[in-house]
């Protein structure tokens, strides 16, 4: 057995036995998703001919996504220096590609599953969310989404020591961007300066192309230039990943 | 004062070799100019207080930490940085706590091998030989503190490697599993692997150990044999004669003894002459229930430790480079 396949079953045996994390990973969008719904039933975004719900689901998705891979990411890490783990894979020879593989596959099978199970819930009578044509587009754009995001958990569950910290510092990032960047309420209805913030948020450009290529709203240019934002910030976090990246507590 | 008796591995590289190893930690030297050599197939045992810095010598050692200066080489090569070539012939015990989350013995035992390349077959084997065979199916999170020590300690051994370096690996064991540990210690220096461990059990080093070193204040005091140590050093051995068999004065004035005090029911005579003394002993109380106490290597090492503490500087430069 390759050290990445035993260490993707393991990983996998660890999620799917953490049964409380299950739940909030792949139930709490589907909450969000609810809660939305009921309190903008009916209703239309300005302008935009786009119904509240369609503009959540894309936001929400997004948001649930981008936090399941840095909550997830940084965790693990932190768990894993905290344990000596990363010690022991720093003393084996295993590839470091082999490693980073089996994480970067993990986390993408856990957004993989969201993004099916969210879709397919809104998609029943009620939410009655209609994907758009280009919905394949989905794919890249979740990859470059999760990627964007492990790399920002790398960097929470670098720095941080507990797993109280890597709470405290990803719910310090990921909630306000949540917001700021318009997963929970359109963006079109914040002010101009806010909606200027969002620019500097990976978020904003997981959203955009998450609704773009979800929902249809505006058109293929919006992915493009989603994914080059995401592209961007990966560009960035992953060089910060690996300034801040300790392999045992105290070096 | 030591050490380094002659090669006798006949041109072998040793296994470990450390050369005047520097490494600080601020203002602080952890590790003050140690040098050391460690032969195949040797049981070295790396004792010394806390703090003394030998979690980091050993880290030097494995490659986990570079060295501000001085030499390390393991079996030829420098372990720093990352060796991959180098890795599968070591194996490191971490804290027993370092399993993944969720598993059971055998899965993680399992995943370890599959981060060495090493087989399967070696997973079961490993699992018997450190006693947790029976325990294949338990999640990791559910084993006594004894069973944590023991698959950690298979975690170092799963591949097979020919260096072996463990860090208190019989700190949180019974008494019966410290035993039964040694034997499997036994059993790996036999087959000829090289050990490298810290201990805080001397009884233990005393009675494992090819040679041990003493750590002070980040200063390699001095390597030898156990029982060479103990000889050369010349700790007092101990008589334990029961109250009222002779006075005090009387038995001090006995030829060769050099202390008396008394002790828990016992005038406790030091001497380096015990059979002098028991000779002397003999016609004056008889010699039932009088008891010779050896000096260990605990008594050494206390000894040692205590010197340095006094007497910081002027004399171990000396007693290093000896």
């Amino acid at each position: 057995m390759s050290a990445y396949t035993a260490l993707t079953a393991a990983g996998y045996r660890a999620q799917v036995r953490d049964k409380t994390t299950v739940f909030f990973t792949f139930a709490f969008p589907l909450i969000f998703l609810v809660v939305f719904g009921l309190i903008f039933r009916g209703r239309d975004v300005e302008q935009s001919g786009f119904s509240y719900l369609s503009y959540t689901a894309a936001g929400v998705l997004s948001w649930g996504v981008a936090n399941a891979a840095v909550f997830g990411t940084g965790f693990t890490l932190m768990q894993w220096r905290a344990d000596d783990i990363l010690r022991m894979i720093r003393m084996s020879p295993a590839p470091l590609a082999s490693v980073i593989g089996s994480r970067y596959v993990l986390a993408l099978g856990v957004g993989l599953v969201q993004s099916v199970l969210f879709v397919g819930v809104a998609m029943l009578p009620g939410f009655d969310l209609v994907p758009a044509s280009r919905w394949p587009l989905l794919v890249p754009v979740m990859v470059l989404g999760i990627t964007t995001f492990l790399l920002l958990g790398v960097i929470v569950g670098s720095i941080a020591d507990t797993p109280e910290s890597v709470a405290g510092i990803a719910n310090f990032l990921m909630l306000p961007m949540a917001f700021l960047s318009g997963s929970f309420f359109p963006l079109d209805a914040m002010p101009d300066w806010l909606q200027k913030i969002s620019l500097v948020m990976p978020l904003r450009y997981l959203n955009d192309a998450v609704s773009a290529a979800l929902t249809g709203r505006g058109d293929l240019s919006d992915i493009g230039v989603g994914c080059a934002g995401l592209v961007a910030f990966a560009v960035v976090l992953g060089a910060v990943a690996a300034r801040v990246f300790r392999w045992t507590k105290t070096s | 004062m030591s050490s380094t008796p002659p090669p006798t591995d006949h041109g072998d590289r040793p296994a470990v070799a450390v050369g005047d190893v520097t490494k600080r930690y601020g203002d602080r030297r952890a590790v003050d100019g140690v040098s050391l050599e460690v032969r195949r197939g040797e049981f070295f045992g790396l004792l010394g207080p806390n703090g003394a810095g030998k979690s980091t010598l050993v880290e030097i050692m494995e490659g986990l930490r570079k060295a501000d200066s001085g030499s390390v080489t393991v079996f030829g090569e420098s372990p720093w940085p990352r060796n991959t070539a180098l890795l599968p012939r070591m194996g490191v015990q971490t804290q027993s706590s370092a399993f993944f989350v969720r598993q059971t013995v055998h899965e993680h035992l399992r995943t370890v091998a599959a981060l060495f390349g090493a087989d399967r077959g070696a997973v079961d084997a490993t699992l018997d030989a450190v006693g947790l065979g029976g325990r294949h199916d338990v999640r990791v999170d559910s084993l006594s503190g004894g069973q944590r020590q023991r698959l950690a300690i298979a975690s170092a051994l799963v591949h097979g490697p020919e260096l072996i370096f463990l860090d208190e690996p019989t700190a949180s064991l019974d008494p019966e599993g410290r035993r039964d540990l040694w034997e499997v210690l036994r059993g790996l220096k036999a087959a000829g692997r090289t050990i490298v461990y810290t201990t805080h059990h001397l009884d233990e080093a005393e009675a494992l150990c090819d040679r041990v070193g003493i750590l002070v204040a980040g200063r390699l005091v001095v390597t030898d044999a156990p029982q060479h140590l103990i000889g050369t050093f010349g700790a007092a051995s101990r008589l334990l004669v029961p109250l009222g068999r002779i006075d005090e004065r009387k038995a001090a004035s006995l030829p060769g003894v050099d202390g008396v005090t008394v002790q828990g029911g016992h005038l406790v005579l030091e001497t380096r002459a015990t059979g002098r003394v028991l000779a002397a002993l003999d016609p004056l109380t008889g010699l039932d229930g009088v008891q010779t106490r050896t000096p260990s290597l605990e008594d050494v090492y206390l000894d040692i430790t205590a010197r340095q503490a006094r007497a910081p500087l002027a004399t171990d430069n000396q007693e290093q480079q000896a």
